[in-house]
């Protein structure tokens, strides 16, 4: 734990280094909670609701989502490509943790390195979008789980692509068609109640959700009851699907590094 | 005992096989065809606690992908290797604290951080507690004189400080068994001298065993009593270096200076230049002394000295005969 605790810190502070990309990671999300908010407001024209959907609670819902999605998907979804082109693999290798786990806790320091960031951001991103306190108490206590239920999910199919790189050597390409279905049927863009029925049952059935809608949903009650537990129970399912996979996937990638050297 | 065993070890690489004509580059990613390469092929050695071990041989003579299989990068084709106790692919974690690795072509320290948060993550990854680690940082600072650059990026130091700074990682949990893989390649004459004086003494005062592979015989020479000469993935030479020398260049050379000089029984002469004379002498057949005690009779001489064969022309020679 202690180890893995160390890994963390060490991407957290190789994230602080890379100060231009935090900046521009700031004034993009900025950036487009004002837009969200400037489209959401002109798709209302002056209505109150839509589908029952308060305008506040949507442009709320608008805020809300970037932060998260800034926070639990940073520009650098995993650092396992980047090692295999390198060469580095074989330095995880010697070291004496398992190598999944060295960069997933690595992973973890990259991100919780953004949350100054939204820390700083949080007054502006009320002041020109609109925020709002959580539905209710049990809204509130469930909100940090559920998001600590996206960032896991986030991280495994960030693991997941990046293992792919033992195969592909490079996959910048598959990660640019991923980053656009990901965050699309996560409901960062789109929140799913607004999404038309086919897509919105696929949104459903994907593991995308988990990483946006899950936790803001919940934030905003629009998941409630028993409703947050069922939320709260398919980001865990997920978390388990996941995470066998991942295993899955590295003992074979595995066997690949062993027969072909880092 | 001995603290690493490694037995009958071969390990072959499978690639599909090259296609030829139209559609070449589609059809070998199709095939299922392989070439298989062995690139190591029945290599068996031992190596006893504390001795310092040159692992030689030409490019792609298997040297790499050896060191590989010792720790536990690689799993073999067959055979098996035994490293204090552990199989290395199968105990990885394990296998992991008892040994240091360098390798001159990839370091293991975090690029964008200064060297400090590099040593600091080692010493927590490994468990280092915190006196000890105290210690150890302090120790190696002074030794390899990272005091300079121990809060600069990685990224920005110089070769030779990078070799030092990953020197100083690989050995910071005191394992006992150091791989060194061309540790100083690229390096200035100063930088080499620090990095084999740095390995001499942890060998001599720790008691760590040194496996190292290189292309500078010099390096050999100043750490190595003992090598182990790979050759086409087989051992082609395994022993003494002086054993070596002896074996494959037996002669040596007495260099004189002198006014005239005809011939001496026992040596033959080789070369003449400006005031010099070259006679080359066996001394299992000649003795040193009585060769010096001759010419020395019979000629004024205003210097002489005896010149040992170098490692690098021995090689060269085990090289040349195999082909």
């Amino acid at each position: 734990m202690k180890a893995h605790l160390a890994c963390a810190r060490m991407e957290f502070r190789v994230a602080l280094t890379y100060r231009s990309s935090y900046l521009s990671t700031f004034v993009m999300m900025l950036l487009q909670i004002y837009l969200l908010t400037v489209v959401w407001s002109a798709f209302y024209d002056g209505r109150e609701e839509m589908d029952g959907i308060p305008l506040a609670t949507m442009t709320a819902y608008a805020t809300l989502s970037t932060l998260q999605y800034t926070l639990v998907n940073p520009w650098r979804s995993s650092p396992i490509e980047q090692r295999v082109r390198e060469g580095k693999v074989a330095v995880d290798l010697l070291r004496p943790i398992g190598f999944p786990g060295q960069m997933l806790s690595g992973q973890v320091g990259w991100v919780s390195a953004s949350v100054p960031v939204l820390l700083v951001a949080l007054p502006f991103a009320l002041l020109i979008g609109a925020g709002s306190a959580p539905a209710s108490v049990a809204a509130g206590f469930a909100y940090p789980l559920a998001l600590l239920g996206a960032l896991l999910v986030s991280q495994l199919l960030g693991l997941l692509l990046g293992m792919v790189a033992f195969w592909t050597l490079e996959v910048s390409g598959a990660l640019m068609a991923y980053r656009f279905v990901a965050q699309f049927f996560s409901g960062a863009l789109v929140p799913l109640w607004f999404m038309p029925g086919p897509v919105r049952a696929a949104a459903q059935w994907l593991p995308f959700q988990a990483t946006a809608y899950t936790p803001a949903a919940i934030y905003l009650g629009q998941a409630e009851g028993t409703g947050i537990l069922a939320a709260l129970g398919v980001q865990c399912a997920w978390v388990v699907v996941l995470g066998a996979l991942a295993a899955l996937v590295w003992s074979r990638a595995r066997q690949r590094v062993l027969s072909q050297g880092g | 005992m001995p603290v690493i065993e490694v037995a009958d070890l071969v390990k072959e690489f499978r690639r599909p096989k090259q296609q030829h004509g139209s559609f070449a580059a589609v059809r070998t990613l199709l095939t299922r065809e392989y070439t298989v390469k062995r690139a190591v092929d029945g290599v068996s050695f031992r190596i006893e606690p504390g001795e310092m071990v040159g692992y030689l041989g030409p490019n792609g003579a298997g040297k790499s992908t050896t060191i590989k299989m010792l720790t536990g990068i690689l799993v073999p084709t067959s055979g098996t290797v035994q490293v204090a106790g552990t199989t290395p692919w199968r105990d990885r974690a394990r296998n992991a604290r008892q040994i240091g690795v360098v390798f001159g072509q990839r370091s293991q320290l975090w690029w964008d951080l200064p060297l400090r948060e590099s040593l600091w993550l080692i010493g927590r990854l490994y468990d280092v507690p915190a006196d000890r680690f105290a210690q150890k940082q302090k120790q190696f600072a002074e030794l390899l004189d990272l005091g300079p650059f121990l809060d600069t990026p990685v990224r920005q130091l110089s070769l030779g400080q990078r070799m030092r700074g990953d020197l100083a990682a690989a050995m910071l949990y005191d394992p006992s068994i150091l791989y060194l893989d061309e540790p100083t390649v690229g390096l200035d004459v100063v930088a080499k001298e620090r990095i084999r004086t740095f390995v001499g003494r942890l060998n001599r005062e720790s008691g760590t065993t040194v496996v190292l592979t290189t292309h500078d015989l010099d390096d050999v020479e100043e750490l190595c009593d003992r090598i182990v000469l790979i050759d086409h993935g087989k051992v082609a030479y395994d022993g003494d270096v002086d054993e070596l020398k002896a074996r494959y260049a037996p002669h040596r050379e007495l260099v004189v200076q002198t006014d005239h000089l005809e011939g001496v029984e026992g040596a033959e002469v080789v070369r003449r230049e400006e005031g010099k004379v070259w006679l080359r002498f066996d001394p299992s057949v000649t003795p040193p002394a009585e060769l010096v005690a001759a010419v020395l009779a019979r000629h004024r001489v205003t210097d002489l000295s005896i010149v040992e064969p170098e490692l690098e022309s021995v090689i060269h020679r085990i090289y040349a005969d195999r082909r």
